[in-house]
């Protein structure tokens, strides 16, 4: 069965068959599980840099601090230490969870996060698979995330983690809407969800200023749906001003309150994946995926800068900006987002209706 | 309520409301049992059947509407509970109602009806004394475990006997169990470690989904025995550390000088100026170090995780760390104060010294202009707090809020403005008060304060500079062994960067405190909070609970 690779491009699973010298069921097979288990290092290397070193030199630089500095070139080696701190603590099990509820639902979170990135085309020809439903595939990986979320909120027997899981329902619910909605218009635009034809659709020029061409990114052709989309992915990965289902000021630490050692680490690796694919997705959807100046190879240096930005995004804003109230917060993403990435929707309907 | 009017009404009720003995005497009529003179107020006994009807009357009447404390104490043939009044327009005015309570069955009537603050401050002394208040609401220790036993600041009290006994052999077992009741609410412990109690708080919250139905500050984690602690020690020099310790979250030398204004009042020990100045000084500087940190601590509550405005308060406050650690010798434990003055002089080389505070004042004007960019003139943090907690100016009253908390539900009453001590009566400032009776006027309320208390400190440096070598008295001369006469009673307050940090002094004619009684602004002020965040969303009461700005060594002691 090749229906879900029917791409002209050579994707990352043949490359792998063609290089082994397998072919058949064989090399899809091999292909593809080599060819996911580098996109899911290439993750868990940028997660392991992004966790215990970059955020905390990027909220250090915010708040007038100098963070780790002692172990190794820039601090780097804090990432080995805290990896062995964090592993070897002990894994309190409190008493009358819901097990294995309990257990599964920090499983859940980095994987659904990392099953988004397997239709990403991340340019350098890193791209595992290419469905003509990639874009509806990503949203729905990354929204089994929800499913973690209320499996830890409930099964942890504990009114902080019942209040976080609600919450973080509440926000999925409110914001995954005007998401989707606001990724829709872009799919007018280009007339598919195939990843790949969205990354193409964007490489034509848009204007020539001044010798200096700029390409049809559709966060240059439509601003707007750009920024809601941003703001949205905010409360998708639960950043300022939207970290309503965590706010460790009211309840204490939502959903995870009660996880420690691997299980807590498995759930930040998780949100920070998210970030990434969050970050991801905007990246195919609005700044023309692995595009860039220089050659088509540099593609995967693109793409990992525009992803990091995304993450340098949420940093500031979780240093900078206050906490919505929740009411508020669901106020904003019901009545404002909602509203906005509809009209949004149909009036790039319609524009795109008149001129094609 | 504007600046200006309070002030002129003030000035006119002196002239009709009863202010010596003898007027509030006649007021009170046959409720007056016999007269006592302490050395702030007049007293009255009244019989302990009366105390609504006099603390009515005395608020109705006589304007008397702040009940600032309660003291009671055990004696060796009566117990007897001292509410001490004063009045939000004239601080000046002040009476004592002495109820006596029978020696071998301790009754006295509450004050809760009359006074909502009576309420924490009648369980204290119920909790420490034992006096028991008839028609209290819920008349349950509040600094010590519910199952303590017996009552340790009562004479006969045995500290060898087990104190605790275990929750099982306390419980009542007959009692009914409401735990596998159907109901639409959720109760929720916050605390007492949680990230936004700011300490050991205990917050009992009763929620309807996230809405806050019902909320119980419980106390206690901290207490430490400080009065008694105070008790065992000799007026002149050993008493002086202890203030550090109650609100230590960099206010030490404004509860230095409560000490010292009750103790030299006591003993009547006069200050030099010169000495008046650094303590002023010193006491502002402390002021500024307080509210910065409760305005980074209230972002932080705000705004969530590790935030830049937290860090940049943090980073200011040590400027003025570090000031007072030049001139005290401490960080935050100066022990700098004596009674009749300094412990020291300033520091030499004294101009660079005022070079230090110069700098810091020349930039504090930038530095308050960064924080309203970044924190009042925020949008979503004006969504956040505005019109939320809201406290108003009677119920503040009526539960004795004071300081920031009291001057943002627009109640214009500062003692160093209406009780003057120090220097304060010479200096040019101004008294800051915001009608909002929200979380933001409170927050605006501390961060104009920096502003005025910035002009204050200006000024004493300015005066200290001039000051002629050969004068530089720091300390008048005090004798060795202070006794004040046996029973000489004193209540005597000062404006802490929390509020009104009144001390209660009983001398018992030897050289230690007979009854030490610390009336703490943050006791009083954290008892609005079940007011203001009843119906409120969880965020909310969270954000009230930070603009209260509680330490929680100075509500436990």
């Amino acid at each position: 069965m090749t229906a879900p690779l029917q791409s002209d491009t050579v994707l990352l699973p043949e490359r792998i068959a063609n290089l082994l010298g397998l072919s058949g069921v064989l090399g899809d097979v091999v292909g593809g599980l080599l060819g996911a288990f580098l996109i899911a290092n290439l993750l868990l290397v940028q997660t392991a840099v992004a966790g215990p070193w970059a955020k905390r030199k990027i909220t250090a630089a915010f708040t007038d601090r100098i963070a780790v500095n002692r172990i190794g070139p820039f601090g780097l080696l804090i990432i080995v230490a805290d990896a062995v701190r964090l592993l070897s603590k002990e894994l309190v099990v409190p008493e009358h969870v819901d097990r294995p509820a309990w257990d599964l639902g920090p499983i859940v979170i980095p994987f659904s996060a990392l099953l988004g990135f397997a239709v990403i085309p991340m340019g350098s020809g890193i791209h595992l698979a290419d469905p003509e439903t990639g874009l509806a595939f990503a949203f729905a990986a990354a929204s089994i995330a929800s499913l973690g979320l209320v499996m830890m909120g409930y099964a942890s027997n504990n009114k902080y983690s019942l209040l976080g899981g609600l919450r973080a329902i509440a926000a999925n619910l409110a914001y995954e809407i005007p998401l989707i909605i606001t990724a829709a218009s872009v799919v007018i635009f280009t007339g598919s969800l195939q990843m790949s034809e969205i990354v193409a659709a964007q490489t034509e020029p848009l204007l020539t200023v001044a010798g200096v061409t700029i390409p049809q990114w559709f966060a240059f052709v439509n601003p707007f749906a750009f920024v809601l989309f941003v703001v949205a992915n905010l409360a998708e990965v639960g950043r300022n001003p939207f970290d309503i289902p965590e706010a460790p000021t009211e309840i204490v630490a939502g959903y995870q309150t009660e996880y420690s050692s691997v299980l807590f680490v498995l759930i930040y690796l998780g949100e920070f994946i998210h970030i990434f694919l969050g970050g991801a997705i905007a990246a195919t959807l609005f700044l023309g995926g692995p595009a860039g100046p220089g050659p088509e190879s540099l593609g995967f240096i693109w793409f990992v800068a525009k992803i990091w930005a995304f993450y340098f995004f949420t940093q500031w804003m979780r240093s900078a900006i206050p906490r919505l109230r929740v009411d508020q917060f669901l106020d904003v993403g019901w009545k404002g987002m909602l509203v906005l990435s509809f009209a949004n929707l149909v009036l790039t309907a319609i524009i795109v209706g008149v001129i094609a | 309520m504007s600046l200006e009017e309070p002030r002129d009404q003030g000035t006119d009720a002196v002239a009709t409301k009863p202010t010596t003995g003898d007027e509030i005497a006649d007021l009170l009529g046959d409720l007056v049992v016999s007269r006592e003179e302490h050395v702030n107020a007049p007293g009255f006994v009244i019989r302990p059947d009366t105390v609504q009807e006099t603390l009515s009357r005395l608020r109705d009447e006589a304007g008397f509407d702040h009940l600032s404390c309660v003291t009671a104490e055990e004696y060796e043939d009566r117990y007897e509970s001292i509410y001490h009044l004063t009045s939000y327009d004239d601080r000046t005015r002040e009476a004592s109602v002495v109820v006596p309570a029978a020696k071998d069955d301790p009754r006295s009537q509450s004050a809760d009806a009359v006074f909502r603050t009576a309420d924490w401050h009648e369980r204290e002394a119920y909790d420490l004394v034992g006096i028991d208040y008839e028609e209290h609401p819920d008349l349950k220790r509040i600094l010590l475990p519910d199952t303590w036993q017996g009552h340790p600041m009562s004479l006969d009290y045995d500290q060898d006997r087990p104190q605790v006994v275990t929750l099982k052999e306390w419980e009542n077992p007959l009692a009914d169990d409401h735990r596998e009741n159907e109901g639409d609410t959720m109760y929720l412990n916050i605390g007492p470690h949680h990230p936004a109690t700011h300490g050991v708080l205990h917050v009992k919250t009763v929620l309807d989904g996230e809405q806050v139905a019902d909320v119980e500050p419980d106390i206690g984690y901290l207490h430490r025995c400080e009065e008694q602690m105070c008790q065992t020690k000799t007026y002149r020099h050993q008493i002086m550390p202890y203030p550090d310790r109650w609100d230590y979250a960099s206010s030490g030398l404004l509860n230095e000088w409560a000490y010292a204004r009750a103790a030299e009042d006591l003993n009547d020990i006069e200050v030099p100026e010169y000495a008046q100045i650094i303590r002023t000084m010193g006491a502002e500087l402390c002021r500024i170090a307080s509210h910065m940190l409760a305005v980074g601590t209230f972002a932080l509550d705000v705004y969530g995780d590790f935030t830049a405005i937290f860090m940049y308060a943090m980073r200011d406050r040590e400027i003025v760390q570090n000031i007072l650690e030049d001139l005290t010798g401490q960080r935050m434990m100066f022990n700098y104060f004596r009674l009749g003055g300094v412990v020291w002089d300033l520091p030499e080389p004294r101009d660079e010294f005022f070079e230090k505070i110069r700098d810091f004042l020349d930039d504090l004007p930038g530095t308050l202009e960064e924080y309203h960019d970044l924190i009042s003139s925020n949008e979503i943090l004006q969504v956040r707090t505005i019109d939320t907690g809201v406290l108003p100016p009677e119920v503040a009253k009526s539960y004795g809020a004071t300081g920031p908390v009291a001057r943002a539900s627009g109640i214009d009453y500062d003692l160093r403005r209406d009780d003057p001590y120090g220097y304060y009566d010479e200096l040019d400032w101004d008294v800051v008060v915001e009608d909002g009776c929200d979380n933001y006027s409170r927050l605006l309320c501390r961060m104009r304060e920096v502003e005025e208390s910035a002009k204050i400190i200006q000024q004493c440096v300015d005066l200290l500079e001039d000051w002629p070598e050969d004068e530089r008295t720091i300390q008048s001369n005090v004798p060795r062994t202070l006794r004040p006469e046996d029973d000489t009673e004193i209540y005597r307050a000062v404006e802490a960067a929390k509020g009104e940090l009144g001390i209660y002094i009983r001398a018992d004619g030897t050289d230690k405190p007979g009854r030490f009684k610390i009336r703490s602004p943050c006791f009083s002020n954290l008892q609005t909070l079940a007011e203001m965040s009843q119906g409120e969303y969880i965020p909310d009461m969270i954000a009230s609970l930070g603009s209260l700005d509680i330490v929680l060594g100075e509500v436990d002691r």
